[in-house]
């Protein structure tokens, strides 16, 4: 029962930006990069709230995955950012995946041992197939800076292998 | 285990014995320890088999954005975190783990071979 509520939160959240790829498509290129920082920050989030709550070696495993790789997408960012002279703006996007992470964050409070594996492996591989959908389509078409998009491919790259990743936890969690 | 030679192949495995020339010029006349390198780059350690003597020294560099490790399957031996464009070595023994993987992904893999 829970399981199905903390599914049904999980698409909640995810459900408001996928409805607006269209509009992200018109942020300009410090904007995607306040997404991109902001996306990073949330699964970094999740992480540390991984390691408090799960007790499974594995998801520890991934968790610190998350949090050393994002951090290093992070820094790879801001050094880029402050090689252009620029500062990553605010926007309507960035605040609608904050929204939506409070939501994951909340219901994650309430589960506890393999309910919460589960729910945060689903939520990891969910997270991670629609963001790298959108940076993969509608994101890196639409960058104008070149060593913005070459940030973004790289980071893609690294997204798309924690999402094999989550896909395989998911599998074992759920077997 | 015909392995079709590329053309990056060749220009990898004339860069590679570029370095090992150079690093038998500037250890004089000792022909050992020998260094060899495995490069990290997207998510693969190349090359995944590497031949050494013991004794000899592997560094593996980083050349992705993401931290990787070099970590003994059963965790005998561990790099520890390698960055972004940083190396880190270890010296070849004898009764060394030869199986390895990055311990932040562990779908990557590498061998260590040791010739007797």
């Amino acid at each position: 029962m829970k399981k199905t509520i903390s599914v049904i939160a999980i698409s909640a959240a995810l459900c408001a930006f996928q409805a607006s790829a269209q509009d992200v498509a018109d942020l300009n290129d410090l904007e995607m990069a306040h997404v991109a920082y902001t996306a990073d920050n949330i699964d970094i989030r999740y992480a540390h709230m991984a390691l408090a709550l799960s007790s499974n070696p594995e998801i520890h495993a991934f968790a610190n995955t998350m949090i050393s790789d994002h951090t290093a997408v992070n820094e790879a960012a801001l050094g880029l950012l402050d090689k252009l002279g620029a500062t990553a703006q605010d926007n309507f996007f960035s605040q609608a995946l904050n929204d939506g992470a409070e939501q994951v964050i909340n219901n994650f409070s309430n589960l506890r041992g393999v309910e919460f594996d589960i729910a945060y492996a689903a939520n990891e591989l969910a997270y991670h197939q629609t963001v790298n959908d959108l940076v993969e389509h509608t994101m890196i078409p639409n960058i104008d800076n070149d060593e913005v998009r070459a940030l973004f491919q790289q980071g893609l790259e690294i997204f798309k292998i924690h999402e094999g990743h989550a896909e395989m936890m998911v599998k074992e969690l759920t077997e | 285990m015909t392995k079709t030679i590329t053309r990056r192949g060749v220009l990898v495995g004339a860069a590679a014995s570029a370095a090992v020339s150079s690093n038998s010029l500037t250890s004089a006349n000792a022909s050992r320890p020998k260094t060899h390198e495995v490069r990290i780059t997207q998510f693969k350690f190349e090359p995944d088999v590497v031949v050494v003597e013991v004794g000899d020294i592997i560094r593996w560099s980083n050349l992705d954005l993401a931290p990787h490790t070099a970590t003994e399957t059963s965790f005998g031996w561990d790099t520890g975190e390698i960055a972004k464009g940083m190396s880190k070595e270890t010296v070849v023994t004898e009764d060394m783990g030869t199986r390895y993987f990055c311990a932040f992904h562990p779908h990557m893999k590498g061998t260590i071979t040791i010739k007797l």
